[in-house]
């Protein structure tokens, strides 16, 4: 059982992550429209839904890079504020977008993200992330060099700096080619304790991932789902049905 | 205040770092302006025998032209791979992002208007006395920080709305009169030994009003 399931650790203590009320407009537009949720300690929330339907705004809240236009978001207990920039200390994100500088060594973009997040020993724990994400060896080259792969595992690194009790990950397993999936995977397995809410348009993948999820389609939720207790085939059925998409013929039907 | 200064810091140095690495801002932005003092010269040079009045307008234009080439090109640096972003999830405050951004925009364009200065007294014969271009000197400075205040927030704003980077000057140069304005009168004045009065205070006036304001609007311009 995941510590996210344990009730009576639930109570105890505040959700990792609760989201109420939220909607996020741009001029008439709706991007995200009166969403509600918690997201229990340790437990990992995979948003699943087609292009355009709200995940990635909603991730760019959770990490208080885009400000709710109504409701609360609040992590670990504490209402993110655009004004207490602490609250940010708890979140690790990995969008698209590497966050990095091109001409910078992997190393010095770790060691300048480490500064501005007040990590103690900053030397000591930008080696120790690098090793995580097994660029020890690449410390010394330029993102500009690597791999999109290798770009991704450095993001991630960036993320984990700070060791936060949330990750966020946008988009985690797009571009990427198996090998570097399998070892993404392989870091993301070292992350049993941590929260992480991931989105992802790999519905197999982030079936195996996630404890929970919610199937976003136009800015609202339209299924929540314990994936611990449906089955892969299950979700894909709910989740083709949530976003009105009809179920593929079989190959026995075609026949 | 020590983790807020200490965050300036950080940007600041990380844009000298970069900068000291890969030339691409001074370097561009210097042949920019160099280009303008030699325009400058080849058009008017014969025909205007105050050379006074060519270094000084050489001097100017070249510093609009440049600054304006050099505010994009540090703010580029933030759009790419979303570094901006990057800035912004970090737990400091973000008038700190937006200080240290000034303070390193503000050194590339006031290091190239040093370089169009030594520019103008080659090709353009301007040679004001020592005591009047440690004067010109200080006046760069303030205006520097000032267009650099201005520039920080535009550019943010042309990036983060998806304007054509065209769009920059248009926004950027009606809000920078001010600055040029009392630049070119107070070069004038200070050759001449007229009184600086009126000039000096809308100078640093402005450049102070412009700055807070960008400190105070920067969580916004920022925001989506």
């Amino acid at each position: 059982m995941r510590s996210g399931d344990d009730p009576v650790k639930a109570d105890a203590v505040p959700p990792a992550i609760e989201v109420a009320d939220v909607t996020k407009s741009y001029g008439h537009f709706t991007a995200v429209e009166r969403l509600s949720f918690t997201v229990e300690r340790g437990s990992t929330l995979g948003l699943f839904g087609p292009n355009g339907a709200g995940k990635t705004t909603l991730l760019r809240m959770l990490a208080g890079l885009t400000r709710p236009t109504e409701g609360t978001i609040s992590v670990d207990g504490v209402a993110l504020a655009p004004d207490d920039y602490t609250t940010y200390r708890t979140v690790g994100v990995v969008t698209h977008e590497t966050m990095v500088y091109d001409e910078l060594t992997a190393r010095e973009n770790l060691r300048f993200h480490a500064g501005l997040h007040g990590v103690d020993d900053p030397a000591a724990r930008c080696e120790s992330v690098l090793e995580t994400v097994g660029l020890s060896h690449r410390g010394s080259d330029r993102p500009g060099e690597f791999s999109h792969g290798l770009r991704k595992r450095l993001s991630l690194a960036r993320a984990l700096l700070h060791d936060p009790e949330v990750l966020l990950l946008d988009e985690p397993y797009t571009g990427l080619d198996q090998r570097s999936v399998a070892d993404l995977e392989t870091v993301l397995d070292g992350f049993d304790d941590r929260t992480v809410v991931l989105t992802t348009h790999d519905l197999e993948r982030g079936v195996e991932r996630c404890s929970r999820a919610l199937v976003v389609d136009r800015g609202r939720i339209e299924a929540d789902v314990d994936l611990d207790e449906s089955g892969a085939a299950s979700f894909e059925s709910t989740y083709r049905r949530a976003i009105g998409v009809a179920e593929p013929e079989t190959s026995e039907a075609v026949r | 205040m020590s983790s807020f200064l200490g965050a300036i810091y950080r940007v600041l140095k990380k844009d000298l770092q970069i900068e000291r690495r890969t030339k691409q801002v001074t370097t561009t932005v210097a042949v920019f302006a160099l280009l303008v003092v030699l325009t400058f010269a080849f058009s008017f040079v014969q025909t205007l025998q105050s050379a006074a009045l060519l270094g000084r307008g050489a001097l100017w234009v070249a510093f609009v032209f440049s600054g304006t080439f050099g505010v994009t090109k540090t703010i580029e640096l933030e759009d790419r791979n979303g570094a901006l972003d990057g800035l912004l999830i970090a737990p400091i405050d973000r008038s700190a992002i937006y200080l240290g951004k000034v303070l390193s925009t503000t050194v590339f364009i006031f290091a190239v208007s040093l370089l169009t200065l030594g520019a103008t007294s080659v090709f353009l014969g301007y040679s004001p006395s020592m005591s009047t271009a440690a004067a010109i000197v200080g006046v760069l400075l303030v205006s520097a920080v000032g267009f650099s205040a201005i520039g920080v927030v535009v550019s943010i704003l042309t990036f983060r709305s998806g304007l054509d980077e065209l769009a920059l000057p248009v926004l950027l140069v009606p809000l920078v009169v001010p600055l040029l304005l009392a630049g070119v009168e107070l070069t004038t004045a200070l050759e001449s030994g007229a009184p600086l009065g009126g000039w000096l205070r809308l100078l640093t006036l402005y450049a102070g009003i412009v700055l807070l304001a960008g400190v105070a609007t920067f969580e916004y311009v920022v925001e989506e």
